[in-house]
C-alpha cells in the first residue's frame, strides 16, 4: 500500500514536471502580450482568445497547418507503400549482400538533413517541383523510408513463414495474400511506422523551409514571422505552438496501444 | 449543302455575339478596376498628401500599366513589422483589386528573408519575385552584380511600368540605397532609426534634478556625450535606486550569446563612439564597421591593415558596452536577447537606454502601460543618441534601418516587372501616408511634413520631430564599404559575446573579429566572385603607421571621459524647429 502510494507520488511529480512547459505554453497562448511581458502569472488574468483568432482568421497563418498536414500525409503514404514490400523482401528472401544493404539503408539517416539541402533545392527547382507538397514529402522519404524498413522488417520477421506457405497452399495469389492476410497481421507495426514517419516529417523544418516559398510553406516557417524588429509576438507564437502539438496528440492517441511494441521494433 | 451554307452564318453570328460580349466584358473590367480604386481611395487611403483626384489619377495609371500582367500571380517577401503586415493584409489586396495582379506578400523572420535571398543569388533560381531587404546589403548587391538596380530598370525594361508620380526626390533614404557607381540599387519601403530613449517625466522632477546637479555639477538632461550618459546611468542605478517604491535602473541593454548581439554592434555602435572617419552617410575611407576602402576596394579591417575594427575607439566602445551592462542594467539583462530586452523599458523601471529602435514606438505607446499617461501620451521621449569621445562633427551618429525593395536578375523579366509595379504601389503617395501612420516607418519627406503627422506627433514621443530635424542625416544604415554583409555580419556576435561574458577582454575579442573579417575578405579576393570592387587586402604593417596618420584608425585618447554634457529636451526641439524654418 505504502509502496504503491510512493510510486503514485513519484509518477505524479514526474508528470507535473514533464507537463510544466506544455502548461506554460498553453497558459501563454491565452494571455495578452502585455500580460506575458509584465508579470509572472500562473493563469491568464485577462483571458483572451485573440491569439487563436489571429491564426484561424488569417489564411496565410492557417494555410501553414494545411500545407504541413498535406505533405506529412503524402510522406506517410509513400513511406508505407515503399517500405512494406522492401521490408518483406529483407525478411523473407536471401540475396547477395542483403545484410549489408539492410544495414547501409540507415546511412541516409546518419547525415544531418542540412547536407542534402542544396542538392535537393537544385534538383527540385530544375524539374519544377520547388514549392510543392510532393517535393517536401519526397525529401522526407529519404529519412523515413530506411527507418520504416527497419521497423517493419522486425514486425514481419515476427510472423512465422508458415503463414505465407499456408496461404499459398490455400490458393491465395501473392498480392491477395499480402493485402488480405499479411497486412492485417502486422497492422500494429504499420501504425507505429506511420507514427514515426509522421513525427519526423511534422517537426522537420530545415528541408521543408528551404524547398518551399509560398504555396507549400510549412507552419514552422510561418511561425518565424512572430519574431520582428519590434519584438516577439509571444501570444500568437504560443497559440501556434499549442496548435502544432494537437496533430501529434491525435496520432499518438490512435497508436497508443502499439507504441511499446514499436519501440522494441517488433522483436517482442 | 443546306447545312454547309448555314455554318458560316452561325459562325459569323457567334463571332459577332462573342465580340460584343468581349467588348462588354472589357468595359465591365475597366469599370471594375476604377470602381475598386474609388472604393479603396475613399475608404482606406483617406489620409494622403494627394487630393482625391490625384489619388484616382495615380490609381488609374496603375490599372493601365498593369494591363499586360492581369491575372498573374506573384510572390514577394519581407520581414515582419507593422508596416509590412499592413502591406501584406491591406495593400496587396488593394493592388489586386485595382490592377488584377494577385500578390502574395509573404512575411517571415528577417534572417530567413536573407537566407532565401542568398539562396536565390547563389543558385540563380527564382524563389521570390521581389524582396524587401535592408539597404545594409547595398555594398553586397553592388559588388556581386546579381541585383537589377532600380535606376537601370526605370530607364530600361521597366520604363513603361514606372509610375510618373513616383517622385524619387521625395524619398529620404535614397542616398542609402545608392552605390558609388551612382546607380540606385533598391527602393526604400520603410525606415526606422536607433535613438536615445529616456523617461522625460523623471528627468523633469525637481527633486531628481537637484540631486543630480548636486552630485555631478551639471543639469540633468538629454546627454550629449557618453560621459553624461554614464553619469545618468550611475545616478539612477546607484544614486536614486528607487522611485515610488520601485527599483529603477539607469541603463538597459542585452548580452546573451545570440546572433542578435551582432546587430547591437553592426548597427553602428562604433559610429556612436566615433571609431570611423568623417563623411555621410558612412565614414570614408574607414566606416563604422572599421573596414577601410581604397578606390572602392575594401583593404582590411585590422588596424595593421589600416582598418579600425580593433582600434582604440572600437575597444573603448566595447568596454563601455560591457561595463554599463554589468554595472547599471537590471541583472537579468545579461542573459537577454534583442527581442527579450526590447519591451523591458515599457515596464517602467528603466530611466534611459542608449540603444533603442524607433520600431518599438507603437508598442510603447499602448494605453495601460506604466510608461504611458492617462491621456495616451507617452511619459518617455526619444532624442539623438549621445556620442563618445572619438566622435567629431561630420561623422554618422547612429543607425537607421532602411528596408528596401530589391529585384534580382534571376527573376523572370515579366514577374520582376509585375513585382516592380507592386513595389511602387506600396510606396505611392496615394497610400504611403496611411501606411506611415500605421507602421511609423516614414520614407517620404512629404509624409513627414504632412498635417497628419503633426497631429500624431504628441502621441509618438518625438518620432516626428526627429524625422523633421536636420540631424536625421547622421543616422544611416551600413554602407558600401561592407563587401558581403551576410558573411561578415555573422562573425560579430561570436566575438562580441566573448567580451560580453568576460571570457576575453574587449581588445582580444576585437582582435579576433578583425582577423576573422580580414580572412573572409581574403577568401572573397581569392575566389574572385565579385563583379566590381572586390576586396584587395593591404599587407599588414606596424599598427603605429596607421595610428599616427589623421583619421581612423584613431590613436588612443589620453582622456576618454571628458566632462558630461547635457541639453534640455525642449531646447533640442527648439533648435530643430529653428533649423527647419531657417
Amino acid at each position: 500500500m505504502t509502496m504503491s502510494k510512493r510510486k503514485g507520488f513519484g509518477i505524479t511529480v514526474y508528470i507535473l514536471f514533464v507537463l510544466a512547459p506544455i502548461y506554460w505554453l498553453l497558459n501563454m497562448s491565452f494571455k495578452t502580450n502585455q500580460e506575458i511581458l509584465s508579470s509572472l502569472t500562473l493563469w491568464p488574468e485577462t483571458f483572451t482568445l485573440a491569439n487563436y483568432a489571429t491564426i484561424f482568421t488569417d489564411p496565410s497563418w492557417y494555410s501553414g497547418y494545411i500545407n504541413s498536414m498535406i505533405y506529412v500525409s503524402i510522406n506517410v503514404v509513400i513511406t508505407l507503400v515503399v517500405a512494406l514490400p522492401a521490408a518483406y523482401a529483407f525478411s523473407r528472401y536471401k540475396f547477395v549482400g542483403d545484410k549489408h544493404l539492410f544495414f547501409w539503408l540507415l546511412s541516409n539517416r546518419m547525415a544531418p538533413p542540412a547536407v542534402f539541402l542544396l542538392p535537393f533545392f537544385q534538383l527540385y527547382s530544375s524539374i519544377g517541383l520547388f514549392d510543392t507538397h510532393i517535393a517536401v514529402a519526397l525529401a522526407h522519404c529519404l529519412f523515413n523510408v530506411p527507418l520504416a524498413v527497419w521497423i517493419l522488417e522486425g514486425f514481419i520477421s515476427g510472423v512465422p513463414r508458415e503463414y505465407d506457405e499456408m496461404a499459398y497452399i490455400d490458393g491465395y495469389s501473392f498480392p491477395k495474400f499480402f493485402i488480405k492476410i499479411f497486412i492485417p497481421m502486422i497492422r500494429s507495426g504499420i501504425g507505429v511506422t506511420a507514427f514515426f514517419a509522421f513525427m519526423f516529417s511534422w517537426v522537420e523544418l530545415l528541408l521543408a523551409r528551404t524547398l518551399t516559398s509560398v504555396d507549400a510553406q510549412p507552419i514552422g516557417a510561418i511561425m518565424t514571422r512572430t519574431v520582428g524588429a519590434s519584438g516577439i509576438d509571444w501570444g500568437v507564437l504560443s497559440a501556434a505552438g499549442v496548435l502544432t502539438i494537437i496533430p501529434g496528440l491525435l496520432v499518438i492517441w490512435f497508436v497508443r496501444n502499439h507504441v511499446a511494441t514499436g519501440f522494441a521494433l517488433g522483436r517482442v | 449543302m443546306f447545312k454547309n451554307n448555314k455554318y458560316p452564318k452561325t459562325l459569323l453570328l457567334s463571332v459577332a455575339v462573342g465580340a460584343a460580349g468581349l467588348g462588354l466584358s472589357l468595359q465591365a473590367y475597366a469599370d471594375q478596376y476604377s470602381d475598386a480604386a474609388k472604393k479603396w481611395v475613399s475608404e482606406e487611403f483617406e489620409t494622403s498628401t494627394l487630393s482625391q483626384d490625384e489619388q484616382l489619377k495615380e490609381m488609374a495609371w496603375f490599372t493601365e500599366a498593369a494591363k499586360q500582367f492581369r491575372g498573374m500571380e506573384i510572390n514577394v517577401v519581407s520581414e515582419t513589422i507593422a508596416t509590412h503586415e499592413y502591406e501584406s493584409n491591406v495593400l496587396a489586396k488593394a493592388f489586386a483589386d485595382i490592377t488584377g495582379i494577385k500578390v502574395t506578400h509573404n512575411l517571415i523572420q528577417e534572417g530567413d528573408v536573407i537566407e532565401k535571398l542568398q539562396t536565390q543569388m547563389q543558385s540563380g533560381r527564382n524563389i521570390y519575385d521581389a524582396y524587401v531587404n535592408d539597404s545594409d546589403l547595398v555594398g553586397t548587391h553592388w559588388r556581386y552584380g546579381k541585383v537589377v538596380p532600380i535606376s537601370d530598370m526605370m530607364a530600361g525594361d521597366g520604363k513603361a511600368v514606372t509610375n510618373p508620380m513616383l517622385d524619387l526626390d521625395d524619398f529620404i533614404g535614397l542616398e542609402f540605397t545608392t552605390a558609388p557607381d551612382g546607380k540606385i540599387y533598391q527602393l526604400p519601403d520603410q525606415q526606422f532609426a536607433n535613438l536615445y530613449w529616456f523617461r522625460a517625466d523623471w528627468f523633469e522632477r525637481a527633486d531628481l534634478r537637484k540631486q543630480f546637479k548636486d552630485t555631478y555639477g551639471y543639469e540633468l538632461g538629454v546627454p550629449v556625450n557618453w560621459s553624461a550618459y554614464e553619469d545618468i546611468a550611475e545616478f539612477f542605478t546607484d544614486g536614486v535606486k528607487e522611485i515610488d517604491g520601485q527599483r529603477v535602473y539607469g541603463h538597459m541593454d542585452y548580452g546573451k550569446k545570440d546572433p542578435s548581439l551582432g546587430w547591437r554592434f553592426t548597427d553602428a555602435w562604433f559610429s556612436m563612439a566615433g571609431a570611423g572617419d568623417k563623411s555621410l552617410p558612412n565614414g570614408l575611407p574607414v566606416d563604422e564597421w572599421g573596414i577601410r576602402v581604397e578606390e572602392c576596394h575594401p583593404v582590411g579591417s585590422s588596424v595593421t591593415r589600416g582598418g579600425a575594427t580593433n582600434g582604440p575607439a572600437a575597444v573603448y566602445a566595447t568596454e563601455k558596452y560591457v561595463d554599463w551592462l554589468r554595472k547599471y542594467a537590471p541583472p537579468e539583462a545579461q542573459g537577454m536577447t534583442f527581442s527579450e530586452a526590447g519591451p523591458v523599458p515599457a515596464q517602467g523601471n528603466v530611466a534611459q537606454q542608449i540603444f533603442w529602435y524607433t520600431a518599438f514606438t507603437s508598442s510603447m505607446t499602448k494605453k495601460g502601460l506604466p510608461v504611458v499617461n492617462e491621456d495616451g501620451t507617452p511619459k518617455w521621449r526619444m532624442a539623438p543618441s549621445p556620442h563618445g569621445p572619438y566622435w567629431e562633427k561630420g561623422m554618422k551618429l547612429g543607425y537607421q534601418d532602411v528596408g528596401s525593395w530589391t529585384f534580382l536578375d534571376s527573376t523572370p523579366k515579366k514577374r520582376r516587372l509585375a513585382a516592380w509595379l507592386y513595389a511602387q504601389f506600396t510606396v505611392a503617395k496615394t497610400v504611403s501616408l496611411e501606411k506611415t501612420l500605421v507602421g511609423l516607418t516614414p520614407i517620404r519627406e512629404s509624409d513627414i511634413n504632412s498635417q497628419a503627422m503633426t497631429d500624431a506627433a504628441p502621441m509618438l514621443g518625438g518620432l516626428v520631430e526627429f524625422y523633421r530635424s536636420p540631424d536625421r542625416v547622421n543616422w544611416s544604415p551600413t554602407g558600401t564599404n561592407v563587401p558581403d554583409y551576410p558573411k561578415l555580419a555573422q562573425l560579430w556576435w561570436q566575438y562580441i559575446a566573448q567580451a560580453a561574458s568576460g571570457e576575453s577582454t574587449p581588445q582580444k575579442a576585437l582582435d579576433g573579429l578583425a582577423e576573422a573579417q580580414d580572412k573572409v575578405m581574403m577568401r572573397l579576393e581569392r575566389a574572385k566572385v565579385m563583379a566590381t570592387c572586390g576586396p584587395k587586402l593591404n599587407e599588414p604593417r606596424e599598427a603605429s603607421y596607421w595610428l599616427d596618420q589623421p583619421g581612423a584608425p584613431k590613436a588612443k585618447l589620453a582622456d576618454e571621459k571628458p566632462k558630461g554634457e547635457t541639453v534640455p529636451y525642449n531646447d533640442l526641439l527648439k533648435s530643430w524647429e529653428d533649423a527647419r524654418e531657417g
